[in-house]
């Protein structure tokens, strides 16, 4: 019995380990944006929003945010209706070569990023693509394309066929079954794809990084050029920005999906 | 929690009509640009827009494995424009190539490592914990990290570790010395640790909600200690979660660019740092396009390995769940 609370005491400390450590920068981020002084130091010297003040006031900041945000929105408007039909194929029918077409679909997931990103550069330099905004957006669809047609694919696979099959009996022509039963019954898959594109497109680094120039820079790799020269509070302020966007969509995923839904054997 | 399958068809009843009606026009634009005969080809149909999208991936691999076969030459500093292995000859035998991969293969099992070692127990205690509030601070915990960018981590982590940071103040707190992670090997390690262990536990927790808990209770009932029960009812079922977690957390690392990039300083660079390095700095493209197909190559075989492994299903998305994960 003793040896059993060893296991159960293991656990439990290992799990307020992990607690702490994947909350510490996140939490360190928050106390340090609110700093009244010039550098970010521990502790903090005294409270102020001053640093809140000067991200609005900063037109770089707040121009690369609405590019970003431009980015995010192109990458999920693409990604929706391509991965969700695609998960709905691979998922709903027994393809020919099946098997080959998941490899196919899967390639953006074994392409390390930086490869990805540096054959978009060669492709869209040839194609005269380079220094627009909304190839950016088709660039991060390309790279996380995967994550969405998996958040369709999860709610298809406990799709009842039968429905479908029901639909049609009753006389729906093919776009009515899909608009009023297959839509339906994948929405959550749908919406937590959606809310993944979006989120990580905000957040692209490494594949913006090369795509982007100095007027179309976007909010990571303005930061992450801003880290290069001095961490000052203001990036605190900028990250806390992330911190509230990614809180909202923990708050969507859980509202609209449920965020137990990931936990369930696939 | 909600269920994949929605309720159907309790729209508002006013504006139904007109929906329905705008459904029988965009039925019968269907039904002329795409008859019923056609409907072999419905799932190529669908298909369609996801390949076209990863076919732009696909042009852009040919596009750098085409680059890797010219050398660059030094006189014009433009590349040579005849076909040649130098590219790889170089990359295979160059210490300093050679330095930086084992010095990317050896942090990524370090990573690997520490991220199971550590999010094994937090995904048994959220799938069997029967709180349902502590699971889902468990959950909220981990997605919040989860979706926040490297860089966003990496900057919160240059805080913590920093010379004037939180580890500093607590140590100079208990009269200890200052110490320095930051651009470091160590400090890159730990970044990533941080940043892959939502991705293992959320591919670790649909495994383990897998094993009954009965057959642990079973275990446990015919006397097994909890040790015991863990070591031979567990983990062996859990491995194709564990290999799925492993092989995702190990080609994300072995493929990062950003923690390497921020945490590292520059002196710990990783492959994906080199590549990087080679077309934009050396402005050798051909050297950065052969050191990024020898990458994509070897991130291809370890998944090519846990495909072996353990079945495509647990980490591709097919039809038939059940029947790829062999065991």
């Amino acid at each position: 019995m003793r040896r059993g609370r060893g296991l159960e005491r293991l656990i439990l400390a290992v799990v307020a380990f992990d607690l702490l450590f994947l909350a510490l920068p996140t939490l360190v981020i928050v106390v340090a944006s609110f700093t009244a002084g010039r550098i970010v130091a521990f502790p903090p010297e005294g409270f102020s929003l001053r640093w809140y003040q000067a991200i609005l006031e900063k037109r770089a900041f707040v121009d690369a945010f609405l590019r970003s945000a431009y980015v995010a929105t192109v990458c999920t408007l693409i990604s929706l209706p391509a991965g969700t039909l695609a998960a709905i194929a691979l998922a709903r029918w027994r393809l020919r070569h099946a098997l080959a077409w998941q490899l196919y679909l899967l390639l953006p997931f074994t392409i390390p990023l930086v490869v990805s990103g540096l054959g978009m550069i060669l492709l869209f330099g040839r194609l005269g693509m380079l220094g627009m905004l909304w190839p950016v957006g088709l660039a991060l669809t390309v790279i996380n394309l995967p994550f969405m047609i998996w958040g369709v694919a999860a709610c298809v696979n406990r799709l009842d066929p039968d429905l479908e099959a029901a639909a049609a009996n009753l006389g729906a022509p093919p776009l009515h079954a899909f608009v009023t039963v297959t839509l339906p019954a994948v929405m959550p898959g749908i919406v937590t794809g959606g809310l993944l594109m979006f989120i990580l497109a905000f957040n692209e680094f490494i594949v913006s990084l090369m795509l982007v120039d100095a007027r179309t820079v976007t909010l990571p790799v303005l930061m992450y050029n801003s880290i290069r020269s001095t961490i000052t509070p203001d990036l605190a302020a900028l990250s806390v920005v992330y911190i509230l966007i990614a809180a909202v969509t923990v708050w969507l995923l859980d509202r609209l999906v449920g965020l137990e839904t990931f936990l369930r054997a696939r | 929690m909600k269920s994949c399958r929605a309720d159907i068809g309790t729209g508002g009843r006013s504006d139904r009509s007109f929906g329905l009606r705008l459904l029988d026009l965009a039925e019968s634009v269907r039904a002329g640009l795409f008859p019923a005969r056609f409907s072999v080809w419905t799932p190529y149909l669908y298909l369609l827009p996801a390949t076209l999208i990863t076919g732009i991936l696909a042009i852009g691999l040919a596009e750098m494995a085409e680059t890797s076969l010219h050398v660059l030459n030094r006189a014009t500093f433009r590349p040579d424009p005849a076909y040649t292995l130098a590219n790889y000859a170089a990359v295979l035998s160059k210490p300093v190539y050679l330095r930086i991969m084992l010095k990317t293969g050896f942090a990524a099992l370090l990573v690997t490592g520490f991220t199971l070692l550590l999010a094994f127990p937090y995904a048994y205690f959220l799938v069997r914990t029967p709180h349902a509030r502590l699971r889902r601070f468990l959950l909220v915990a981990l997605f919040l990290p989860f979706l926040l960018g490297q860089v966003i981590r990496a900057y919160g982590w240059l805080i913590v570790l920093g010379k004037q940071g939180l580890l500093n103040a607590a140590l100079a707190a208990i009269g200890l010395g200052p110490v320095s992670l930051i651009y470091t090997y160590g400090g890159v390690v730990l970044g990533l640790v941080q940043y892959m262990l939502p991705f293992a536990v959320l591919l670790l927790a649909p495994a383990l909600t897998a094993i009954p808990h009965e057959v642990e209770l079973a275990s446990h009932g015919l006397g097994a200690t909890p040790w015991r029960t863990f070591r031979h009812i567990v983990l062996p079922l859990a491995r194709p979660g564990l290999v799925a977690a492993g092989v995702v957390v190990f080609t994300l690392t072995v493929t990062d660019f950003a923690m390497p990039e921020i945490m590292g300083g520059g002196a710990n660079d990783f492959i994906a740092n080199a590549i990087y390095d080679a077309f934009f700095q050396l402005s050798d493209a051909g050297m950065g396009a052969a050191l990024g197909i020898v990458l994509t190559l070897f991130a291809s075989l370890i998944v090519a390995l846990a495909f072996l492994l353990v079945g495509v299903a647990t980490l591709g998305h097919g039809a038939q769940q059940d029947a790829g994960a062999g065991r």
